[in-house]
């Protein structure tokens, strides 16, 4: 799963530590609210993630489709149209090997197992913070 | 360096927003995440919390005046709401949306309408507090920038 490997540095702000990706991971943020778009992608890109945002799972669909891989994906629950674990079921079938996240306003246990079953790796509720991204950063680097 | 009156009163008026419960720490990661390569960051968070929030508020509003009440809609605009107001930071608006969201799920128009009121008022004091702080932290770096040390 992911690309990379070499070793990895980063830059964990709350814990005050110096961590720089050295090998460039990347990542795809799904997400129809503005401001949880923005905010996710401004989190990976601290840490040294090129990340890309887009607002349906159509759109992700259509990238994937056209040849993009990402080490990342992290995916909203309740997209409009293609939901969250259809989106995943999708690429997945396509042959996506990324890690897939998938992320949700109000944790719910059907709606995890609906993601898992899907084939998300992980299931969290927001906000994505520096205590999520950091140990996922760390695994797609090893 | 000693800070000057106009920095103090910045750093006092943002810590009322901690203190009355407005904000909480996903706002402070929020700051973590301005610098100089992004040095307006969470002003313009604020700017898309407040204009994807206010669609959200007029599509709830426009809901709760049918009849019957589609319970499953206005839970889904409130699951945005909350999922905008967690990621930004708000804290009493985002209690607003829980239990908005518990009075979806248990079919009570009233408890909807009552909580939508208190959600709204919450959202409108944030929004008049933030925009009171970042007019106060523009005027204390204009001021720093007019008389820098020395």
């Amino acid at each position: 799963m992911g690309m990379s490997g070499g070793s990895a540095e980063g830059n964990d702000k709350s814990e005050g530590q110096s961590f720089s990706c050295k090998n460039k991971l990347t990542a795809l943020v799904v997400d129809n609210g503005g401001v949880c778009r923005v905010i996710q992608t401004a989190l990976l890109r601290s840490y040294g993630v090129e990340t890309e945002a887009v607002e349906t799972g159509e759109a992700e669909v259509e990238l994937i489709a056209s040849g993009a891989t990402f080490n990342l994906i992290i995916i909203e629950m309740l997209l409009p149209v293609l939901n969250g674990p259809e989106t995943a079921r999708q690429i997945r079938t396509m042959g996506a090997q990324s890690m897939i996240l998938g992320i949700t306003a109000f944790f719910d246990e059907r709606d995890q197992q609906e993601f898992l079953a899907a084939g998300a790796d992980e299931f969290i509720e927001k906000p994505l913070s520096p205590e999520v991204v950091i140990p996922i950063i760390r695994e797609l680097h090893n | 360096m000693e800070r000057s009156p106009l920095l103090r009163q910045v750093a006092h008026q943002r810590q009322t927003l901690f203190d009355e419960g407005l904000l909480d720490e996903q706002f402070v990661r929020l700051e973590e995440l301005q610098d100089r390569t992004n040095p307006n960051f969470v002003e313009e968070i604020v700017t898309t919390y407040y204009q994807d929030t206010s669609r959200l508020i007029l599509n709830i509003e426009q809901e709760l005046e049918r009849r019957p009440l589609d319970f499953g809609r206005l839970d889904g605009y409130m699951y945005q709401f909350n999922g905008s107001s967690t990621s930004f930071g708000a804290k009493k608006v985002k209690a607003e949306c829980s239990l908005f969201r518990e009075y979806c799920r248990a079919g009570n128009g009233e408890g909807c309408m009552r909580t939508f009121q208190q959600l709204k008022r919450e959202y409108a004091t944030l929004k008049r507090k933030l925009e009171a702080y970042f007019q106060l932290a523009r005027q204390a770096r204009l001021t720093q920038t007019a008389s820098p040390p020395g």
